[in-house]
């Protein structure tokens, strides 16, 4: 398959819970196995298939986790002035006498049918729980990924067109020092200055449009910086490539062959980047949901797993992992119809 | 496939894009907004969490009890600021001679804000409730008392024996044995009344529908953003609650609630944070508006009496003497009392008299030197993770390091702090705290120090016959005199041989606005928001 | 041109971190004072920068200019261990399936593809909430949460290695299979486990960073940068230097290796 290969990027900002593009290394190219006449369909149950399969590792991987966790959940629900006896009657009616299978398959059949059991220190339902808290974490994550395509288009294509130029290597270091920037601190000095010494933004908290600023910016402005050298990455590859440089001997300007021919290609990288890292995003953003006090999963996650609260902890992990294989099919499926060279159900 | 842009439109309508995407998410939820009319008399509070239940059989924690003491009623409940018993639900009570049998007579008038009337056999469903394995409720404990308890709870009987209702205003406890306390076990949010037919239509959700006979009731519940009560226009007390509704903002950091005080958004901070402390306390007009309690806690270090070196009393007492009470009083800004014994002030029983051990470093060394500990040892400190208790076990490092001991410090989550130090040789000593539930010194001396809890709640494995039979004694005994007389002298006891090195007891200060009126703290219980009215801002 | 700011980069980007080793290496010399003890009566009260404390003092009444300092030793040691880790796990991972393929590749990529479904600093968090905090398990945690990325890039070079005519050639002549991994095939992809090495080390900084402002991360009082500012957040209002100063060294400690990775990478690419 042609795609490239290098690793042109820096490290991905942990805040947006990096994901190395898919469709470039471990895409199954298997051709010839589905029947010829159907060959999307095949390829689209191939997909799900695979896709069930990594939610159910994942599942088993939580909840092994979870329960080779050395904290009783009985514990953790009775509170600091239980006794034993208590204790036991808690471990009985929860079920945690019984063996781990016979626990984890009752789990799983319950997951399917969307119950994903009770948080043991919120008593609610866990699933309840997760849709509560999702559309904070969604808008925030929204917000943020498209201002950071825009930054980082903006940034990626001037930085392009002008290339081995001053600027470029401006727009370069500036990228890399997005990407360096933690970002809880940068969260904070966010929060310090636009807070409290400019007064103009709310404190935290998910309340209006001004109160989204701050944490957008948080969050976009790391990715911006990497997709800014993605891209950039991407345009230059095209740009070398013969087709451009045909259409320059053609006499267009160096700037317009670019966007004319190159964009386009060059956009596909991103896009699927994009896509994963929306599927990270919306799994929460810890980090910053923490710093400002976003009421979304990300916090939501945290507070579990600091009080032990497997099931939410579970109920969490699964959902964002969920969304990760949604959003690989998307952007799996994307990518192919966007692209013809690479899809894998025309023999190549 | 897109066609080509012009350079700079490019990047120019993904801004744009961004831009109107930005704006359309942000129509999202608003703030407080003008949910009620010009004139209302709202109370608006915050909290850092969300409020975990309101559901009196499973909440134990201070944000729960907050609300469940407003949107629900006990037979008997505690004054504003005081912790004397006042009638509730029960007009009187009678509490037999022997401590056995309890009759209390319910008032008439009071209703659930759903129109019923409230009768003793809500109290009954209310404990059979928190008596019951399938709620999992923490309280359990303080009802298995009650005769028939156990029959109930292993589900051999419909409902629990101990319990009469010979009429619906009467209601009768018959105890396994004598209680002098369980009266106050009977004011505590677990053994509220809680009408059956709301619980059976909500199931495990009833915590989002709350229905009780209290002086509010719950109308909105957004989790992790908003909580709203309003008032409860079948509430038996005349006039009263004096506030239309209470708006509670979930999720707002300290900080957070601070600023918003200071912007008028906000009329009670519950809890100043640290880094403003200083400067209310320096600042006249805000000193003024603050309010504070001695919170019936104590905050202690517990050494596990059963592992080396903790076995020897000579090692504990060093630790007593090595520790700088008023450092860490300091470190908290104030908002603390060096703590002098087990007990806290506030509590019946508690000795002002008593002198705890004082600063002297010097002594520890000897006492070192003597249990042949001269070179010094090292061990773990379990606590748990949070940022309060971090900063006071880094200032004990650093205090025991001055006299050769080596501290590693050990955060855990709550979860397994807890089942760790409930075993005998894991954990050798710990910081924790003991919050009072009710108004006796057997809640710390019985508790956490009986040979009985051992696995339980005594989790410094202390044991000392003496002690054990002063407090055995005290327990039954109903004449409070003599019972406070004995749990003194079995105060000395365990003072002398430091299975602890109690550490200070919290001071709570909060802060409100100067249009709120009647806000009083309680030592034991969160804030009662029924007296509580503002004024026009 | 290019070819020098290339270099340039990566020059810049090797000086920052060769001062960070020599910090962390001198830092007994360079620290005016002992982190973890009080050198000024601030209990609950931090002091701003002064000529006695250039970065001021925090509520401890600890000295923020020599923890800034220490903490770079726990940060290197931390970022390079985890990265040694990541890359060793990765290496392997990525040189088996790509050298091996068929079977092997599909069991390692399956196993690679439901490890990234996870989110990283979900499940970090939850490993070391379970073992506990401390350097190992934040070591062990960090490294198996990163080795995906490694794993991918590695097992992609090492297809388009195993395709070259002289791999073909001595397997054809019936090499077997460790030596011609370890003499062929490993020293050609050493160049872009270099780089990654670079790259990840700034990663698993930051991971390392996150752990310890989420509580997570090597327990008190050894001063980590990130738990500094977890510390300092309190005070974020009346004493805002407490978390500016932790995070321009992790700022810059991450900016360090991007440069150096980077630089080095587009050396090679070029």
């Amino acid at each position: 398959m042609r795609r490239s290969s290098r690793m042109s990027l820096p490290a991905h900002p942990p805040a947006a819970i990096a994901i190395a593009p898919k469709p470039g290394f471990a895409a199954p190219c298997s051709r010839g196995a589905f029947s010829p006449d159907k060959p999307m369909i095949g390829f689209l149950i191939r997909r799900l298939v695979f896709g069930a399969a990594v939610l159910l590792g994942t599942s088993i991987l939580t909840f092994t986790i979870a329960f080779v966790v050395p904290a009783d959940p009985a514990v953790a629900m009775a509170g600091a002035k239980a006794d034993p006896q208590t204790l036991a009657t808690i471990r009985r009616e929860l079920g945690l006498d019984r063996p781990l299978y016979i626990q984890y398959a009752r789990y799983l059949d319950r997951a399917i049918h969307g119950d994903l059991g009770r948080s043991y220190i919120r008593r609610e339902s866990v699933t309840r729980l997760i849709a509560s808290r999702f559309p904070a974490t969604a808008v925030l994550a929204v917000c943020a990924m498209a201002l950071s395509l825009a930054l980082g288009i903006a940034m990626g294509s001037i930085a392009a067109a002008y290339r081995a130029s001053p600027l470029d290597n401006a727009l370069l270091v500036l990228s890399l020092a997005l990407v360096s920037m933690p970002v809880f601190w940068l969260g904070t000095m966010l929060l310090i200055a636009g807070g409290l010494y400019l007064r103009s933004f709310p404190l935290g908290g998910f309340a209006g449009p001004m109160s989204l600023v701050l944490p957008t910016l948080t969050l976009a402005l790391g990715s911006a910086g990497y997709y800014s050298r993605v891209l950039h990455t991407s345009l230059s590859d095209a740009m070398d490539q013969d087709y451009v440089r045909t259409a320059r001997g053609k006499g267009l300007s160096g700037g317009q062959a670019m966007l004319k021919h190159a964009m386009a290609n060059a956009m596909l990288p991103l896009v699927t980047l994009a896509g994963l890292d929306l599927a990270g995003m919306l799994s929460g953003v810890v980090l910053t949901e923490t710093v400002f006090n976003w009421p979304g999963i990300g916090r939501l996650a945290f507070e579990a797993i600091f009080n032990l609260d497997i099931p939410l902890i579970m109920g969490t992990v699964l959902f964002s992992a969920f969304l990760v294989v949604v959003a690989n099919l998307v952007v799996d499926i994307l990518y192919a119809w966007l692209d013809p060279r690479i899809r894998p159900w025309e023999a190549g | 496939m897109k066609r080509g842009f012009d350079r700079i439109r490019a990047p120019l309508a993904a801004i744009l894009l961004a831009l109107t995407v930005f704006a359309v998410c942000g129509c999202g939820d608003g703030g407080d907004g003008a949910i009620f009319p010009r004139g209302a008399h709202v109370l608006r509070i915050a909290d850092v969490d969300d409020v975990p239940t309101l559901d009196p059989a499973a909440g134990y924690d201070t944000e729960s009890w907050t609300f469940e003491q407003a949107i629900f009623d006990t037979l008997v409940r505690y004054g504003d600021d005081n912790v004397d018993l006042e009638p509730d639900l029960a007009e009187s009570w009678e509490p037999s001679a022997d401590a056995r049998r309890f009759v209390f007579h319910l008032r008439r008038d009071a209703r659930f804000s759903n129109g019923r009337p409230v009768t003793g056999d809500d109290i009954r469903y209310g404990i059979e409730r928190v008596l019951d394995p399938a709620t999992g409720s923490r309280g359990m404990e303080y009802y298995r008392g009650i005769a028939g308890a156990a029959d109930f709870a292993a589900h051999r009987t419909a409902h629990v024996a101990g319990i009469e209702t010979p009429d619906p205003w009467t209601i009768v406890f018959k105890l396994d044995s004598p209680d002098p306390i369980f009266v106050h076990k009977l004011a505590m949010p677990f053994a509220s009344a809680v009408p059956r037919e709301v619980v059976e239509r909500w199931g495990e959700d009833f915590s989002r529908h709350a229905v009780g006979s209290g002086a509010f009731m719950l109308k909105e519940w957004i989790g992790g953003q908003r909580l709203i009560l309003v008032r409860n226009p079948f509430y038996f007390r005349k006039d009263l609650p004096r506030l239309d509704a209470i708006i509670d903002s979930l999720g707002v950091s300290s900080e957070l609630q601070w600023l918003k005080y200071e912007a008028g958004d906000l009329d009670v901070v519950a809890q100043i944070p640290p880094a403003e402390f200083p400067y209310v306390m320096k600042t006249p007009r805000l000193r003024s508006l603050t309010r504070k309690k001695t919170t019936v806690t104590t905050q202690y270090l517990g050494m596990n009496c059963r592992m080396a070196p903790f076995d020897d009393v000579r090692v504990r007492r060093a630790i007593n003497y090595a520790i700088d009470r008023r450092k860490l009083v300091a470190l908290l800004n104030g908002r603390g009392v060096v703590a002098t014994g087990v007990l806290p002030p506030g509590l019946p029983g508690f000795d002002p008299q008593l002198k705890g051990y004082s600063y002297d470093p010097a002594l520890a060394r000897r006492l070192l030197e003597q249990a042949h500990l001269a070179n010094g040892f090292s061990f773990e400190l379990w606590m748990r993770a949070d940022a309060t208790a971090l900063m006071l076990g880094q200032s004990i490092q650093q205090d025991l390091a001055l006299v050769g001991l080596h501290v590693e410090l050990k955060p855990v989550a709550w979860g397994p702090f807890l089942e760790a130090i409930r075993q005998p040789h894991t954990v050798q000593a710990f910081v924790s705290g003991w919050e009072a539930d009710f108004p006796d010194p057997e809640n710390f001396l019985g508790t956490l120090l009986s040979r009985r809890q051992w696995g339980a709640n005594n989790d410094t494995f202390y044991f000392d016959p003496n002690f054990q039979d002063l407090i055995d004694r005290a327990a039954a005994t109903t004449d409070l005199t003599i019972r406070y007389r004995l749990y003194d002298e079995a105060q000395r006891i365990v003072l002398s041989d430091a299975p602890w090195a109690s550490l200070y007891y919290p001071v709570v200060y909060a802060i409100v606005q100067p249009w709120v009126h009647d806000y009083v703290l309680n030592p034991m219980r969160p804030t009662r928001f029924e007296r509580v009215g503002v004024s026009a801002r | 041109m290019s070819g020098m700011r290339k270099n340039r980069l990566a020059a810049v980007g090797g000086a920052m971190v060769m001062s960070l080793v020599l910090v962390a290496l001198f830092a007994p010399v360079l620290a005016p004072h002992d982190p973890t003890r009080a050198v000024a009566p601030t209990y609950g009260d931090p002091s701003p920068p002064s000529l006695a404390f250039p970065m001021g003092t925090d509520q401890l009444g600890r000295d923020v200019l020599s923890r800034v300092i220490y903490g770079a030793r726990v940060s290197l040691t931390v970022g390079v261990a985890a990265m040694a880790m990541t890359v060793a796990i990765g290496v392997m991972v990525g040189l088996m399936s790509g050298f091996f393929g068929g079977a092997v590749d599909f069991v390692l990529m399956r196993l690679t593809d439901v490890m990234l479904a996870l989110p990283a600093l979900l499940l970090a968090m939850a490993v070391v909430a379970v073992l506990r905090p401390s350097l190992f398990s934040i070591l062990l945690v960090i490294g198996l949460v990163s080795w995906t990325q490694v794993a991918r890039v590695v097992r992609a070079e090492t297809l388009s290695m195993v395709q070259r005519d002289f791999v073909i050639a001595a397997r054809a002549l019936g090499a077997p299979s460790p030596r011609l991994i370890l003499r062929h095939v490993l020293p050609n992809v050493a160049p872009i486990i270099i780089v990654m090495a670079a790259l990840g080390t700034s990663g698993t900084l930051l991971l390392d960073a996150a752990l310890s402002f989420l509580g997570l991360g090597v327990p008190p009082p050894t001063p980590t940068w990130g738990r500094m500012i977890e510390e300092a957040t309190l005070y974020f209002r009346t004493a805002p230097w407490l978390s500016i100063f932790p995070g321009i060294a992790i700022f810059y400690a991450v900016l360090g290796f991007n440069l150096l990775g980077y630089g080095v990478l587009s050396r090679r690419a070029r």
